[in-house]
This record gives C-alpha cells, structure tokens and sequence, in this order.
C-alpha cells in the first residue's frame, strides 16, 4: 500500500540507524539551543544536523523544505530588521524603512535557531520510513493499536489524495469547472471536503473491520511478520547524546 | 457524419510505459461495443476522449470540437461518461441530488433539472430511491444511479464502462433500455463490456483493445467469428455463438432469437 512519507531509500549509514535513536538525536538537537542560548551553541547544532544531512545524501530532497523556510525567514528578517524594538543602531536604508544592527542580529539568530529545527526533523523524516518507525516503537512496548494509529495516518493522507482525485474526476466530468483560475478552484474544492473526508472515515472503519478480524485485539504472545532489525551503534549514539545534553544542563548551570 | 475522430492518440500515465500506442478509430451514430483484456486501455482511451485526460500526442476531435483545447467541465454538456467504479462518483448525499448535479452544472435550472433527473431515474428504475443516500443503495443500484445522473444531462454522446458488472436481472434490464432509447434518439453509445454476449446483444460495432492498441474493428458478427484474434487478445466469444458452433453451425449466432429461429428452420426443412 501507498503511504504518505517523505522517506528517500539510500544507502547511507544514517538510514542504517535505529529510528528511535534519530528522534532522540532530533530531541537533543532541539534541546540543546534552548538549554545554552549562546549563537554559537545554535550554530553549531545546525551545522551538525547539515552535515547529518549531506552523508545521509539527502540535501536536494530538503531544498524544497528549506526554500519554503527561506522564505518565511525573509519576513523575519524584513521585520526585525526595521522594527526590532531593541533597534538602536541603523546600517541602510529609508526611513522608515532602516535596517537596524541589534534586529539584523536577532533576525540572524531566529533564522539559525528555525533552520536547526528543521534541519533536525528532516534528518528523521527523510531517512526513516515510517512504517519502520512503528515497528521498533511497539516492539519497545508502545500497544499495538496506537501503532495502528500511526500507521494509518501515514496511510490516510495518500488515501485522501487519491479519493480527491477521482471525485475531482466525476465532478469535472459532470461540468463542473474544476480547472482554471484561483478562485475557480476554490469553488471547486468546497464541495469535494465532505465526500473526502467520509470516503477516507469508510475506508479506515473498513480497515479497522479487517484487521479485527484478524485478531488486532489478540490478547496474547505476538510475533513478528518482520525479523528483528539490528541496528547499528545504538548504545555509542545514545551515550553520545545523553553526554551532549548533561554537558549542555551543567554548562547552563555554572555559566 | 463523425461524432467523433480520434488521430494517432497515445498516452501513458509515466513516461516511457505507453498506455496507448496510436489509436485511430472515427465514430458515427454506430453504437460500439468496446472490449479487451484488463489492463487493455480500455478506461484510459474513454478518460481521454472525456477530457479527463490529455494525450501524449495525437488528436481528439468531440463534435467537431478539439478535445485536447477544452477541460472536461466544457465538454460535459456533449459527451458523457459513466465510471466503472460507482464509488468514485457518487458524492451527494441523496440520489436525487446527485442525479441533479450535472444538469444543474451545464446551466439547466433547477425545476429543469429536477424534471430531468425524475425522468432520468424512472428510466433506470430508481424513483423510489430518489429521496434516499446513494451509498446506503447496493452496488447494482449505485451504478444505476450513475447511470441516470449521465442520462439526465442529456449528452449527444454516452459512454458506459463497464454498465454490466454486478448488474441482476432488472439492472440488466435497465440499462438495455438506456442504450435503446440512445439508439433512438440517434445518440452515440459506447460500451466498455467484458460481457461478450451483452456486447453482441446490444452493439453494432466491435473495437478490440490489445495492449494499447486496436487489434480488431468491425460488426459484432464479424468480429465473433474470429476466434483465433480473440483468443489472442484474451477474449472469449459469446455463449450463443459458441452454442451454435457446437451445434454444427457455421455461421456466427449473436442472439438466443438467431439461434433459435435456425434451428427452427432447420428443424422444418428436416421434416
Ligand atoms: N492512474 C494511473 N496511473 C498509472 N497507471 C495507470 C493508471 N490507471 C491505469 N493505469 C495503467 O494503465 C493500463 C491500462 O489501464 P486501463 O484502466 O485503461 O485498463 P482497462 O482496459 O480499462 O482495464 P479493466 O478491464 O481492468 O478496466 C494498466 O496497465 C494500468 O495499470
Ligand atoms: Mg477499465
């Protein structure tokens, strides 16, 4: 079955890795900047985390995510720069258009603060396939519903986009104009969200029906359809990381 | 003269996997039976010749129109197409509301509409479901209803894939009596069939899809007594012609009344 998920299969050592190990480095990575509040601290995490990135060879599935960013971040900058109300010293500009040194700065250390972040999360959703993810989180005692759960997200929004298609299809095909410009499409899509939203409700009861059926509810021992994975240098990764965080805790402390 | 003219038309969903590969074919009033193998072309070619798709190369002339310059939406008022899927048309949430989507859509209004879909649903047997949700039906009556919300729109061309699965008896029924009523009118109807002996019931043309492309086009008669060609697009011929073969005939039965009546009149010159 289709499933919604940015997942890029590579061979990297990066993919290699246990998921549940990735979302710790994610956590850490995010906690780090907000436990030393330093630039440097921020930049540093974001380079790692870019890094990650390129030996995971992964960049050019992230240069769409991170063009959206840029672009927001643009905002940022624009606005600090001009009305950081710590402003005090002006670089260039018009009034009352005038950069400001202290907004550009701020501006600076959002825009490396959001760029970790994001750079973190892809790290995880670019090389981890979810369904991999789940796995590993119930064979670590997460109930196998609420892995159902999950799984059927990842599921339903492909679902949902496929079921938007075809009622896009019997629309346009009974003239409504589904093409064209913006507004045209607007109108067009008001009348598709019930349909969807029920089709994919029928869809995940009937799923749920079929795996009733065969025995999601089994009180039991389980097995598994797939061999235990063995992933490489989980504990080396886990030390590491409780390491980087505990340091970063005491540092906060006595600095 | 042509309802419509399809010139060396291909297309594929991903590039490289040709889908179709060079359909031309031209149709009048005919009524034409379209048969193939799963995964023939059959639904994409009728999808491009609603405008649903667009093809790779080629030409799409609907009534003298260039389908390939119109969305589908302009070209609903002309050409018709039922889904093999029900499922994947129904979105209202009682029939009778469904059936009125589309004449209200091609600028009918709404008492015109309702007069339209009401006919429309008495034609394929369905009045008192009218007031009822079209998924709550079963699967021979959602795709009745599918039926009627194409017919009610009054569209100088009808295209039903596959109209017979899953049908019963008076679905079966029905939908005969739609294409009768088109064939009246002098309207075009194309069938998707994998019903062979519907097919030769109920059409006057056959077009055999084989891998993207047209392997045969000619009367039903014609067509069913090749059974090599059929057999190699993966086809069966029809029940009653095979009956009448093994019967001695040589000549091609569409119809049980064919059978029948020659086998009567053998029956009388043997006396
Ligand atoms: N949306 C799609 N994306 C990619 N490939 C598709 C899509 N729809 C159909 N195909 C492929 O195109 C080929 C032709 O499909 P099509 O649905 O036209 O066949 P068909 O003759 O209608 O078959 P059937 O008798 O099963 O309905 C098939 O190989 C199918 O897998
Ligand atoms: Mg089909």
């Amino acid at each position: 079955m289709k499933t919604f998920s940015l997942y890029v299969p590579r061979d990297s050592l990066i993919h290699r890795i246990n998921p549940i190990d990735k979302i710790l480095y994610t956590i850490t990575a995010i906690a780090v900047p907000l436990i030393l509040p330093s630039m440097a601290a921020s930049f540093l995490c974001m380079l790692i985390s870019l890094s990650l990135l390129a030996a995971a060879r992964v960049v050019r599935q992230s240069l769409p995510v991170f063009a959206f960013v840029f672009l927001i971040l643009c905002t940022v900058v624009l606005i600090q720069g001009w009305f950081y109300p710590g402003n005090q010293t002006p670089l260039f500009g018009v009034e009352p258009f005038v950069f400001h040194a202290e907004g550009l700065m701020k501006a600076c250390r959002i825009g490396i603060r959001v760029t970790n972040v994001v750079a973190a999360f892809l790290l995880l959703v670019l090389t981890t396939k979810p369904a991999d993810l789940v796995e590993e989180l119930v064979r670590r005692g997460l109930s196998p519903r609420i892995g159902y759960v999950l799984d059927s997200i990842f599921q339903i929004l492909p679902q949902m986009m496929n079921t938007t298609r075809t009622i896009l299809d019997a629309q346009r095909s009974r003239g409504l104009e589904t093409e064209g410009s913006l507004w045209v499409r607007v109108k067009a899509f008001l009348p598709l969200i019930v349909p969807v939203v029920m089709s994919s409700l029928i869809h995940a009861k009937e799923r749920a029906l079929a795996l009733e059926v065969r025995g999601l509810h089994f009180e039991g021992q389980r097995t598994w359809l797939r061999e235990k994975r063995t992933y490489p240098y989980s504990r080396e990764i886990r030390g590491g990381l409780l390491l980087v965080l505990t340091a970063s805790i005491v540092w906060r402390i006595l600095g | 003269m042509s309802r419509v003219v399809v010139k060396d038309v291909c297309f594929s969903y991903r590039s490289g996997e040709e889908v179709l590969k060079g359909i031309t074919l031209d149709f009048d009033e005919k009524s034409t039976a379209i048969i193939g193998q799963n995964g023939a072309g059959k639904t994409t070619f009728v999808k491009l010749l609603k405008g649903l798709l667009k093809p790779t190369r080629g030409e799409i002339y609907i009534l003298g129109r260039s389908a390939n310059e119109m969305t589908a939406a302009a070209l609903a008022p002309f050409i018709g197409l039922v889904f093999q899927n029900p499922n994947d048309q129904i979105f209202r949430s009682t029939v009778l509301e469904e059936v009125m989507f589309g004449p209200l859509n091609i600028g009918e209004d709404p008492k015109g509409a309702r007069k339209k879909a009401e006919e429309a649903l008495e034609m394929v047997g369905l009045t008192e479901k009218a007031s009822e949700n079209p998924h709550d039906l079963r699967l021979s009556e959602k795709k009745l209803v599918c039926v009627a919300s194409i017919v009610a729109m009054e569209p100088e061309i009808l295209i039903l894939d596959e109209p017979t699965i899953a049908q019963d008896h008076a679905g079966m029924a029905a939908i005969r009596q739609v294409i009768r009523r088109f064939k009246e009118q002098g309207k075009l109807v194309m069938g998707i069939l994998h019903d062979m002996d519907f097919a030769a019931e109920n059409f006057e043309r056959v077009v055999v899809f084989h891998q993207g492309t047209v392997v045969a086009d000619d009367d039903p008669r014609e067509v069913f007594s090749r059974e090599s060609l059929l057999q190699r697009a993966g086809l069966e011929v029809p029940h009653i012609t095979r009956l009448g073969w093994s019967l001695g005939r040589k000549e091609t039965f569409l119809t049980e009344a064919e059978l029948i009546q020659s086998l009567r009149g053998e029956g009388s010159t043997d006396r």
